[in-house]
């Protein structure tokens, strides 16, 4: 039989558990007298039963076994049997990197896992104070670039471990450094706790004999700062933005020059600059879950 | 915690009557629903009581557990759940000044769940519930994971009753649309 929408939001409320008494009395009653009602709510309560993988586990007392044993009338002796306790699961650290592949259907796949994954931080943020957060940067229009700028699809996803419960998440900044609103060629990310950057590369090669180095420029510093050389490899992490204010660090573009071999020998940067982007805040900082209704 | 094969498998023998099953089963799973209906009710006692039921229950109702519907764990969690919110919406409101103690226990923080322990349906549920304006989300999961009520919505959120009550509705449709049910 069809279901009005007056019954579907009966269901879903009663499994969700906002409806009062006699309202839940009433779907019980119609859940006895109507078994395609009953899969309705049933399926509510399992679409959502998921979330409680993430209520964390407490122990009953122990005498709750032998009264479980008395209701239900086992035979057996009702002090419980010394079980072996299953190893607690490790938890193993994310890696980053996907399976590197070579075709660019990949790079739109991940863009659309992206956003996915950014659905899914923000009400895993909403949900736990202590959680993975996940910064994704889609690439967009690779195929706009020249060759040698082309990014190779790989994984696009920046994960930072979020600190425990006690501290809330420190936001997240992200600078996608590229040319004139090409392509990524580098993501910048930049704790807002600790200032610590991570430079991902994403697709720029520097000529043989010449390195990438990147730049603060600021109009509260005198001169463009250096950061230090990167793209040597794919992932470059430093802390020396902790010695900027952090309205310097927010504000500032960040920009990549060519520079020789392992970098400017002047502190001043003598190459063009060929990227350039802004901090803007991916992830904001969170407070902590709310605390139950003092009421 | 057993695996969820492990967990299918221990289920069909307790429907057999299997009382060390029943038991391994309990061990398994007892400190995750306790977990869960503790956050509901906010008292060890009244927490307890629902947990000794909720195995009961189990134990006699075994036979009907369908894997094809749903994780083992997801079908005790919802069992042991729905007797929760009966009991606290039969008894009222829960102070949390009965019991203090409690309350900490109960504000236990979830799980961090790393990405790859999330199974798929979660993942899917929470891409959908993301998508709700932020209010929402959170009015949904303090309805879910603390069992309120649409009346301490309210006065969580500082909006008539019946503000909550659409929007609590227009949030489930969404979720509902957005899972293609």
């Amino acid at each position: 039989m069809a279901y009005s929408e007056d019954d579907i939001a009966l269901a879903a409320e009663y499994a969700l558990g906002t409806l009062d008494a006699d309202e839940r009395a009433k779907v019980e009653t119609m859940m006895s007298a109507d078994n395609d009602f009953t899969a309705i709510v049933q399926s509510w309560e399992y679409r959502l039963g998921v979330l409680n993988q993430m209520v964390g586990s407490v122990e009953p007392s122990p005498e709750v076994w032998g009264r479980i044993s008395a209701a239900a009338g086992l035979a057996g002796p009702q002090a419980p049997l010394v079980l072996p306790e299953p190893p607690p699961s490790p938890v193993v650290p994310e890696a980053v990197a996907p399976p590197p592949s070579s075709d660019n259907s990949n790079v739109i796949r991940l863009s659309a896992q992206a956003r996915r994954w950014r659905n899914i931080a923000t009400v895993a943020t909403a949900i736990a104070a202590a959680l993975v957060v996940m910064i994704a940067v889609g690439v967009s229009q690779p195929d706009l670039l020249p060759d040698s700028l082309r990014p190779k699809p790989r994984t696009q996803v920046v994960e930072a471990k979020a600190p425990p419960a006690s501290t809330p998440p420190s936001a997240q900044y992200v600078a996608v450094l590229q040319k004139d609103g090409g392509s990524p060629a580098f993501i910048l990310t930049v704790d807002g706790a600790t200032k610590n950057f991570t430079v991902r590369k994403v697709g720029a090669q520097p000529e043989p004999g010449k390195s990438y180095e990147l730049w603060i420029v600021s109009d509260k510093l005198q001169r463009p700062r250096s950061l230090g050389v990167i793209g040597g490899s794919d992932f470059t992490a430093r802390p020396v933005l902790s010695a900027y204010a952090p309205e310097v660090v927010n504000q500032a573009t960040y920009a990549v020059t060519v520079e020789p071999e392992g970098g400017s020998p002047t502190g001043v940067a003598t190459g063009p600059i060929v990227f350039t982007g802004k901090l803007i805040e991916a992830v904001p900082s969170r407070a902590p879950p709310p605390a139950p209704s003092k009421r | 915690m057993l695996t969820p094969a492990e967990l299918v498998w221990l289920i069909a023998a307790v429907a057999k009557g299997d009382e060390a099953a029943f038991e391994r089963l309990y061990a398994a799973t007892r400190a995750k629903l306790f977990g869960v209906v503790l956050r509901i009710l906010r008292r060890q006692d009244l927490a307890e009581e629902v947990i000794q039921e909720t195995y009961v229950k189990i134990w006699n109702s075994a036979g009907q557990f369908n894997p094809g519907l749903a994780s083992p764990i997801t079908w005790m969690a919802s069992i042991a759940r729905n007797r929760a919110i009966d009991v606290v919406r039969k008894r009222g409101e829960v102070s949390i000044e009965e019991e203090p103690a409690a309350m900490e226990v109960a504000a236990d923080s979830p799980d961090p769940l790393a990405r790859r322990e999330m199974t798929e349906e979660l993942k899917r549920l929470l891409e959908c519930v993301g998508r709700l304006e932020p209010d929402r989300q959170k009015l949904v999961l303090l309805a879910y994971y603390n069992g309120w009520s649409r009346e301490q919505l309210a006065a969580k959120f500082e909006t008539p009753v019946n503000t909550v009550k659409t929007w609590l509705r227009r949030s489930m449709m969404d979720i509902r649309e957005c899972l293609g049910l």
